[in-house]
C-alpha cells in the first residue's frame, strides 16, 4: 500500500472528507465511500471500516444526523445529512487544511 | 418546527438499546453487499467480487463491536436528556399551575406541612431515644446487669474476678449531690462513683488527659478525678493545664487525671464528674462493703457470648457470694438477677410511650392527606375540561398521570419544606415540654435522619394520595371532551371516593380525641389525689453539709440547728425544718432504706426482714408540712442530743403493715446489722412519696436530734412553710446559710408545688401533645368535612335549584344537606368508636383512676366530634338553601 492511505487514514483527515462527501446533500455510507473514490482520482484508498467509524462518530457530535430510506436499488439504506452544526465544521476544518497545506507547498517549493 | 423535529427524532431514535445492533448490521450489510453487485455488473465473479468487497472493507467483526460502541452510548445519552426534559417540562407546567391557583396551594401546603412537620419533631425524639444505637464502641455488646437490689461492692469484686462472660465489667452509681470546693466559689453537683474500667466498658477515651486505670478503684489511689466536659468548660475554662490540679470534694482533695468527650452523658446527662469508687474491704468499711453502697452493673460481652448465657452466669456467682457476705442474708436476696441489653435499660419505660405519641402523630398526618387529597380530587374536578383537551390533542394516559402526579409530588416537597420549619419550631417547644429523666435528650436534633425521614414523608405521601385523584382525573367522560354540562353521572364515583374519605377522617379523628380525653380524665384524676401533706406555700432548699469530713455528725447537727435558727427569723416564715429526703424529692435527692428486725415479729434465720424507707427529720417537720399526726407524740427537745433513746414516728401504712393487730405506739424496731431497739412514739398520717400513683412504702422517720452518725445525711432539704409570699422567704433562704457558713453552697430554691406536680410532667407531656393532636385532628377533620359537602352543593347548585322551583322550601334543602352530612358523620364515628375501643388498650398503662373503655369519654368524644362536624355542614347547607332557583337555572 502507498504511504498516503496512511495519511489519509489520520482521524481528523477522514473526518474532513466524510463531511466534505455529505456537503451535496444526504447521502448513504456506499455513496459516501463510492465518492471519495472516485473524486480522489482512486489516490485516497479510504477503508470502508473507518469509514463507517468515523460516519458514527460524526452522528455521535451531533455533526451529522441519520435517517432510513430507500436507496437506488430499491433496499433499505441509512441516509446521513450534516447539521448546522456539521456544516460549519466543515467550513472550519477546510480553511485549516488549506492554510495547512499552503504552508507545506510553500516550504517544498522553497528555491534554497 | 417543533412538531417536526419531533417526529424526526421519533425517527432516528432506535426503539431500545437492543436495536442499535440490529440497525448497525443492517446498514454495513447493506453496504457489502451493493459493493458485490456493483462489482458482479463490472464482470466479476460473485467469489471474486465477495473476497475483493471484504478486503476493501477491512475487519467487518471489529468495525461491527466499534460502531455499535458508539452508538449505544449516544442513546443512552439522549434517552437521559429526553427524560430531563419532560420531567422539567412536567416541572414547569405543575409550578404554573399550582401558582395559578394559590389559595389551593397555601391550604393544601399548609395542610401537609402541619402533618409532616408534627411527625418529624416526634420522630426525632423517637429517634434519639429508641432508633439511634448508643454512642459507645459496640453498643450491641453492652449489657447491663439488673440484681433485685443494685450489687453491693463485695458482691461486684467476687463477681469481677469470676466472670467469663463480661469483659470488661464495671459498677457505678447513679450520682449523688456532693459539694465541690478549692476552685473559685462552691458549686452543688452531680457525682458518679464508678468502678476503674467504666470507661473502658463503654469504650469512651478522654478528651483530655486519660479516663480511669485497672486498679485505682483501691483505697490509696482512688483520690482523682475524671471532668464532664461541661463541667470543664464552665468552671475551668476549657483550660487543658486542668490536669494535675486538686479540687475538694465532700472535703476530700482529688487530683484531676482527665476530662470526658462532650457527647458522654453516662449514666445521666446530669452527672458532671466522675470518682472511682473505693473498694475498700477493710474492718473500719465493711457496712459500706456489704450493706449500704449499692452499684449498678454493666460489661461488655466476650464475642460469640449470648445474653441468656450471661444471665445464667450472673445468677451462679450471685448466689455464690451469698457465702462471703459476713452476716447472714436472706434466701430471697439476690434471685432476681437479670441481664438487659444496655440499650433497653437507657431507654427505660419511655418506650410505650413514645411509640403512642408517634402513632397518634401519624393519624395526624393521616387526616392531613386525607384532606388534601381530598383537595386535589376537587381541584381534579375542577380541570375536567383541561384533562380532556389534553387527552384529545394526543397526551396518553401514562403523560396525564406523571403530569399530575408531578404536581401533587411537586406540592408534597413544597409541604415538607414548610414542614421541616413546623419541626424545628416543634422540636423546640418539646424540649422545653419534655419531662425530666427522658432518655437521650440531649441527642435530640434535626439531622440528616430526621430530614431524611421528614422529605420521605412528604413524597410518600403526596405520591399515595395524589395517585387516586391523578388516575380518577385521567379517565375523562366523554361528555366532558364534548363540552357538555357537568352531569351527577360523570362525578358519582367521584363524590363517593371523597365521601369515603371523609369517613375515614372522621373516624380516625374519633381515636384520637377519644384517646386524648382519657389522658385528660386521667390527669385530672391524678391531681385529686390526696397527697397526705399540704405542699402549698412551702418552699424548699437543698443544703448539702458543710465540707467537713463525713463522720462528725455533731458538727452536721450544729450547723442544721443553726441553720434553722436563722431560717426561723426570716419574716413570714411560720414553721421550718429539715429533712433528709422529701416527697417527690426528685432525682437528686437519696432515699436511704434499711433491712429490718422487727421485735414483735422477729424474722427467722435466712428469711427476709421488711426494708424500711428512713428519713430524718427536725423537730418541727410534720408541722411544717401540714402532715398529721395521728397518735402519740411529734419530736420534740427529749430527742436534742445522742444520749437519749432511740426513737421513731411511723406512718399510718407502716403502722397497719407491720403491726397489723396490735397499736404501733411503743413497739420497736432495729436495723439488722445495729445493735439499738428503736422505740415508735408516733404515727402520722401517709404521704405520697415518689408519685402521684405510687401505692407508698413502708417509712419511718428518725429525729435528727438524735441519731446516729452512721444515719446522718449528707444533705438536708430545708422545708419552710410562709405565711404570706412564698417569693420574699425564697431569696432570704441563701442568706440565711450564708450566714452561718459562707462555703455552703444552694442549689435551688423552689416551692413544693412545683416539685410535686414535676412528678406528673411525664403525665402531663403525653396528654398535652395528645390534646394537641386531637385539636388539630379535630380542626382537619371539620375543614375536610366542610370541604367536602360545599363542593357537592356547588355541584348539584341547578339540583336544588330544580327542586325549589318545584315547590321545595329552604327548610327542606338545609335538611337535605345536613341528612348528607350527617349520615357521613354517623358512619364516621361509628367507626371512630369501634376503632379507639380496640386501640385505647394500648393506653391503658398510662391511665390512672381510668379505664380504657370510660363510659364518660365514649359517651362525649363522639358527640363532640358530631357537633364540629356537623357544624362544618351549616354553612354549605345555609348556602344551599338560599339558592334563588332562577339564577341557577340559568347558569348553565
Amino acid at each position: 500500500m502507498p504511504p498516503a492511505t496512511d495519511l489519509a487514514l489520520l482521524q481528523g483527515t477522514l473526518d474532513v472528507l466524510v463531511l466534505k462527501a455529505l456537503m451535496f446533500g444526504s447521502r448513504h455510507g456506499y455513496a459516501v465511500a463510492t465518492w471519495i473514490r472516485e473524486t480522489s482520482g482512486e489516490t485516497l484508498n479510504v477503508e470502508d471500516r473507518a469509514l463507517y467509524v468515523a460516519l458514527h462518530r460524526l452522528e455521535d457530535r451531533g455533526w451529522v444526523e441519520a435517517e432510513w430510506g430507500l436507496s437506488e436499488n430499491n433496499r433499505k439504506a441509512k441516509y446521513y445529512e450534516l447539521t448546522a452544526r456539521g456544516r460549519a465544521q466543515l467550513r472550519a476544518e477546510t480553511t485549516r487544511w488549506t492554510q495547512y497545506a499552503d504552508a507545506v507547498f510553500k516550504v517544498l517549493r522553497a528555491a534554497s | 418546527m417543533r412538531l417536526g423535529s419531533g417526529i424526526r427524532k421519533l425517527l432516528r431514535h432506535p426503539a431500545a438499546v437492543r436495536d442499535v445492533e440490529r440497525e448497525v448490521d443492517e446498514e454495513l450489510r447493506f453496504h457489502v453487499e451493493t459493493r458485490i453487485e456493483t462489482l458482479m455488473t463490472r464482470g466479476m465473479t460473485r467469489q471474486a467480487a465477495e473476497a475483493k468487497a471484504r478486503a476493501e472493507f477491512g475487519d467487518l467483526r471489529a468495525a461491527h463491536d466499534e460502531i455499535t460502541a458508539i452508538d449505544r452510548g449516544r442513546v443512552e445519552r439522549e434517552r437521559v436528556a429526553d427524560w430531563w426534559e419532560a420531567l422539567t417540562q412536567d416541572v414547569r407546567f405543575a409550578t404554573r399551575a399550582l401558582l395559578g391557583r394559590p389559595s389551593f396551594l397555601i391550604i393544601a401546603s399548609m395542610t401537609l406541612a402541619l402533618g409532616i412537620g408534627a411527625n418529624a419533631a416526634i420522630f426525632s425524639v423517637v429517634d434519639a431515644a429508641l432508633l439511634k444505637s448508643l454512642p459507645y464502641a459496640d453498643p450491641d455488646r453492652l449489657v447491663s446487669v439488673w440484681p433485685e437490689a443494685a450489687m453491693m461492692p463485695g458482691v461486684f469484686v467476687e463477681v469481677r474476678d469470676a466472670t467469663r462472660t463480661l469483659e470488661p465489667i464495671a459498677g457505678y452509681s447513679g450520682g449523688t449531690s456532693v459539694s465541690m470546693t478549692g476552685t473559685s466559689e462552691p458549686a452543688r453537683l452531680v457525682m458518679s462513683e464508678v468502678t476503674s474500667r467504666f470507661f473502658d466498658v463503654l469504650g469512651v477515651r478522654a478528651d483530655v488527659g486519660r479516663t480511669f486505670v485497672d486498679g485505682e478503684d483501691l483505697p490509696g489511689r482512688d483520690r482523682i478525678v475524671v471532668l464532664g466536659h461541661a463541667l470543664w468548660e464552665q468552671r475551668f475554662g476549657g483550660d487543658r493545664s486542668v490536669i494535675g490540679r486538686t479540687v475538694i470534694v465532700d472535703g476530700i482533695a482529688r487530683t484531676v487525671v482527665g476530662v470526658a468527650p462532650a457527647d458522654f452523658h453516662f449514666p445521666s446527662p446530669a452527672v458532671d464528674f466522675w470518682v472511682p469508687i473505693s473498694l475498700d474491704a477493710s474492718r473500719a468499711n465493711i457496712g459500706r462493703y456489704w450493706g449500704t453502697s449499692h452499684l449498678n452493673v454493666i460489661g461488655r460481652l466476650r464475642r460469640g457470648v449470648t445474653v441468656a448465657q450471661t444471665q445464667q452466669e450472673m445468677a451462679m456467682l450471685i448466689d455464690r457470694a451469698r457465702s462471703s457476705f459476713p452476716w447472714r442474708m436472706p434466701d430471697a436476696w439476690g434471685t432476681g438477677v437479670t441481664v438487659v441489653p444496655l440499650e433497653r435499660k437507657v431507654v427505660g419505660d419511655i418506650g410505650p410511650m413514645l411509640m403512642v405519641l408517634f402513632g397518634a402523630v401519624a393519624v395526624v398526618l393521616l387526616i392531613a392527606c386525607v384532606n388534601v387529597a381530598n383537595l386535589l380530587l376537587g381541584r381534579a374536578a375542577a380541570r375536567e375540561r383541561e384533562i380532556a383537551i389534553r387527552a384529545s390533542l394526543g397526551a396518553g394516559r401514562n403523560r396525564i398521570v406523571r403530569q399530575l402526579l408531578t404536581e401533587s409530588v411537586l406540592l408534597g416537597l413544597v409541604g415538607g419544606a414548610l414542614g421541616l420549619a413546623v419541626a424545628v419550631a416543634g422540636v423546640r417547644a418539646l424540649l422545653l415540654l419534655v419531662p425530666a429523666g427522658m432518655p437521650r435528650i440531649a441527642e435530640v436534633s434535626i439531622d440528616l435522619r430526621v430530614l431524611a425521614f421528614t422529605m420521605g414523608t412528604a413524597l410518600a405521601t403526596s405520591l399515595v394520595f395524589g395517585l387516586a385523584p391523578a388516575l380518577r382525573a385521567s379517565r375523562p367522560t366523554l361528555q366532558a371532551v364534548l363540552g357538555a354540562t357537568r352531569s351527577a353521572a360523570g362525578t358519582l364515583t367521584r363524590r363517593r371516593l371523597s365521601e369515603a374519605l371523609v369517613v375515614g377522617e372522621i373516624a380516625l379523628g374519633v381515636i384520637l380525641v377519644a384517646g386524648a380525653g382519657l389522658l385528660i380524665k386521667s390527669f385530672w384524676r391524678l391531681h385529686q389525689v390526696d397527697l397526705g401533706f399540704r405542699p402549698q406555700r412551702v418552699v424548699a432548699a437543698d443544703i448539702p453539709i458543710p465540707a467537713f469530713p463525713r463522720d462528725s455528725a455533731a458538727r452536721a447537727r450544729l450547723f442544721y440547728t443553726a441553720v434553722l435558727e436563722r431560717a426561723r427569723a426570716i419574716p413570714g416564715a411560720k414553721s421550718v425544718a429539715v429533712a433528709s429526703v422529701l416527697p417527690f424529692g426528685g432525682a437528686g435527692s437519696m432515699q436511704s432504706s434499711f433491712a429490718a428486725d422487727i421485735e414483735a415479729n422477729p424474722v427467722a434465720p435466712g428469711g427476709l426482714g421488711p426494708m424500711l424507707v428512713n428519713t430524718v427529720v427536725s423537730d418541727d417537720y410534720f408541722k411544717t408540712m401540714g402532715i398529721p399526726l395521728k397518735g402519740g407524740r411529734s419530736f420534740g427537745p427529749t430527742e436534742s442530743d445522742t444520749t437519749s433513746a432511740a426513737v421513731a414516728v411511723v406512718d399510718e401504712l407502716t403502722a397497719k403493715r407491720i403491726w397489723p393487730n396490735a397499736s404501733a405506739l411503743g413497739q420497736r424496731f432495729k436495723p439488722v446489722w445495729v445493735k439499738p431497739w428503736v422505740t415508735v412514739v408516733g404515727v402520722v398520717g401517709t404521704v405520697k412519696r415518689d408519685s402521684l400513683n405510687s401505692a407508698g412504702e413502708v417509712s419511718v422517720y428518725l429525729p435528727m436530734g438524735n441519731v446516729a452518725g452512721f444515719w446522718f445525711p449528707t444533705q438536708m432539704t430545708l422545708v419552710i412553710r410562709a405565711d404570706g409570699d412564698v417569693a420574699t422567704i425564697a431569696s432570704r433562704i441563701r442568706e440565711s446559710v450564708a450566714a452561718v457558713d459562707p462555703s455552703v453552697p444552694v442549689k435551688a430554691v423552689r416551692p413544693l408545688e412545683d416539685l410535686v406536680s414535676n412528678s406528673a410532667a411525664r403525665a402531663r407531656f403525653t396528654m398535652l401533645l395528645l390534646a394537641t393532636f386531637a385539636v388539630v385532628a379535630l380542626t382537619l377533620g371539620a375543614v375536610g368535612v366542610y370541604g367536602v359537602v360545599a363542593y357537592t352543593v356547588a355541584r348539584r347548585t341547578r339540583e336544588i335549584g330544580v327542586r325549589m322551583a318545584l315547590g321545595a322550601r329552604a327548610r327542606d334543602v338545609l335538611a337535605m344537606v345536613l341528612r348528607e352530612g350527617g349520615t357521613l358523620t354517623g358512619i364516621g364515628v361509628a367507626l371512630g368508636i369501634a376503632g379507639a375501643l380496640a386501640s385505647s388498650r394500648v393506653l391503658a398503662g398510662f391511665l390512672y383512676g381510668v379505664t380504657p373503655t370510660d363510659a364518660a369519654v365514649f359517651v362525649s368524644v363522639p358527640a363532640v366530634l358530631a357537633i364540629v362536624a356537623l357544624g362544618a355542614c351549616v354553612i354549605p347547607a345555609r348556602r344551599a338553601a338560599r339558592v334563588d332557583p332562577v339564577t341557577a337555572l340559568r347558569s348553565e
